[in-house]
């Protein structure tokens, strides 16, 4: 049981595809166009997400500029309501350089409190749900990428993509260099911090690069930031492996449209939506999964809803 | 096919990770080079790490760069570096000329949130707690009347050590045996500070405040420490009234903030 929690069941062999009498829009009576595109704008899951998105990334703006001591801090360190919160990349990056030179012993009890709760939170709520949920890059990004699927789609420029596995490569090669460097590397680099504190503490020269990286991901390739390089998503991948909140997938409701992977983030972890891919009836979307929603918003036979991983079997 | 398809990814993926590899490693030395010459020729004197900052060394990775002690600081003080200011990007500082720490959130309360204690609270703590036992067993000493918080509060704040304060003899006003009358700092300066003359209970603006010295003490009289850090004594020949800095002095930078000439005449100078 506990395998099967971990298991993308990828390996197994696929169920027969449905037959056209069997199809969601066969049951519904509509042709197929008509029934694809019957959610095209529906958006909900997104605007809720926006929202929660903007409020929180506000309420640390207003903390600080009205004196609220709400939520102090920023995204790389933060107090809610006197309770730590650290992230862990940057946390992971200290404890990595600390244990070099023996400062791992003065870190405060404050710190280690606020790291576990974090990694217990967002543990619970999905891992990279923080990327879609709390990243003000991610909210900026999302606009980068309209730009550029519509420069995609006016054939103005080429799609590039690269291997989804490079995030682990920087996650890994970040941490060395901080442990050589006796700094933390990335943080310099880090364009979640820099536009999180850019909007606490007043902007900084750092936006440039911000810029650069929106630029690169509007006219050459699709999200390259949070695809495959960010390696505090990648460390939230890693949390979020184990975690109960996914994206639940169910092949009877499915009519193979492929709606959701054009709009999704990580399309690789839709594996199972395409004609005669699908193992199980059931299918939850793996760790990489930002749990946005767009997928959800967009799904015209309702295959695809947020659900919590083995509940059923609990209950 | 599937083997192909295999071995296509796997090629992509060494293919990218050795382009992420060479980036990292491009990044790696560029911001160890920028590091170690930035701290070269770091402009020491203008600027002081925050109450309790640990060795530069361990503070550049140490500091997770959240800006809890700029957020909580009440004079707003503390600031956060920029990037290519050289002090590494995101690390806090305070600039005294521009607004001192004048101790007025009693209990160093930047040192106390900071997470992963760059800013060190433990010696602060330990020296209160052992002031207060000292003041409890002092001969004569009334338990009743010794406010345990009170002594702490002194005790902490006196064993601060961001720096210590010089006099420059060319330009003190005390020093030309001048005095001084007015606004020390113009009346569009935004700098705040707690007046041990006062016994106020915040911070106000310096702006508001108008002095008469015949001759100049400020750097004296505003001293949120006293007379442990700095002293009006006789200079050598006799004739002149001088600011003498004791061992004493925290580097808070309240004189630099409040002395009245066009430069500092009394500067901090980070340990």
């Amino acid at each position: 049981m506990l395998s099967d929690y971990f298991s993308n069941a990828k390996k197994k062999s696929p169920l027969a595809p449905k037959t056209v009498e069997q199809m969601p829009h066969t049951l519904a009576g509509l042709s197929f166009k008509d029934w694809r595109d019957s959610r095209k704008k529906n958006h909900k899951m997104r605007n809720i997400r926006w929202a929660v998105l903007l409020f929180m990334n506000l309420l640390f703006v207003f903390s600080y500029w009205l004196d609220l001591a709400i939520l102090e801090g920023s995204l790389s360190g933060s107090r809610l309501i006197g309770f730590y919160l650290m992230d862990p990349y940057n946390s992971l990056q200290l404890l990595a350089i600390s244990s070099t030179t023996g400062y791992l012993a003065m870190l405060t009890m404050n710190f280690w409190i606020g790291l576990f709760t974090i990694l217990i939170f967002w543990l619970i709520f999905g891992g990279r749900s923080y990327c879609s949920w709390m990243c003000p890059y991610h909210f900026l990004a999302e606009w980068a990428e309209k730009v550029h699927n519509y420069l995609v789609k006016k054939k103005k420029i080429k799609e590039r993509s690269y291997h989804i596995g490079l995030r682990f490569v920087f996650l890994v090669g970040f941490l060395l260099l901080a442990v050589l460097t006796r700094n933390l590397v990335f943080e310099n680099l880090n364009v979640v911090g820099i536009v999180s504190k850019a909007m606490i503490y007043g902007p900084s020269l750092l936006l440039l690069w911000v810029l650069a990286i929106i630029l690169f991901e509007v006219f050459v390739s699709r999200r390259f930031w949070c695809r495959y390089v960010c390696p505090i998503g990648a460390t939230w991948s890693l949390v979020g492996k184990a975690s109960p909140l996914a994206i639940k997938f169910e092949h009877d409701k499915c009519g193979y449209c492929l709606e959701c992977q054009k709009v999704c983030l990580v399309p690789h972890e839709l594996w199972f939506v395409k004609r005669g891919a699908a193992t199980q009836d059931v299918h939850y979307v793996g760790s990489d999964c930002t749990r946005c929603g767009l997928c959800v918003d967009v799904c015209p036979g309702n295959a695809l809803t947020y659900a919590v991983r083995g509940a059923s079997s609990l209950l | 096919m599937d083997k192909e398809k295999k071995n296509l990814n796997r090629r992509e993926f060494f293919k990218g990770g050795i382009a992420a590899a060479g980036t990292l490693a491009v990044v790696g030395t560029a911001t160890f080079i920028l590091d170690k010459s930035a701290a070269k020729s770091m402009p020491r004197e203008d600027f002081l790490r925050p109450p309790g900052a640990i060795s530069e060394e361990d503070f550049l990775y140490g500091c997770i760069k959240c800006g809890l002690c700029v957020q909580i600081c009440p004079v707003h003080a503390i600031e956060l570096a920029g990037a290519g200011e050289g002090l590494g990007f995101g690390t806090p500082y305070i600039a005294p000329r521009i607004q001192a720490c004048d101790f007025s959130c009693d209990a160093l309360q930047c040192v106390e949130t900071c997470p992963t204690a760059v800013l060190d609270f433990r010696p602060f703590k330990e020296e209160g707690v052992r002031a207060v036992e000292k003041a409890a067993t002092e001969p004569g000493a009334d338990l009743s009347t010794v406010n345990p918080f009170e002594v702490q509060k002194v005790a902490m704040k006196e064993a601060v050590r961001m720096g210590k304060a010089h006099v420059n003899r060319n330009t003190c006003l005390a020093h030309k045996g001048e005095g001084f009358k007015g606004n020390p700092r113009g009346t569009d300066f935004k700098g705040v500070h707690r007046s041990p003359g006062k016994n106020e209970v915040s911070a106000s603006p310096l702006k508001d405040r108008i002095f008469d010295r015949e001759v100049c003490d400020l750097c004296i009289t505003e001293c949120p420490i006293g007379e442990k850090a700095i002293i009006q004594r006789r200079s050598r020949s006799g004739r002149k009234l001088i600011p003498h800095v004791l061992d004493g002095c925290t580097g808070c930078g309240v004189c630099q903030m409040v002395c009245p000439t066009a430069q500092p005449s009394i500067v901090v100078e980070p340990f």
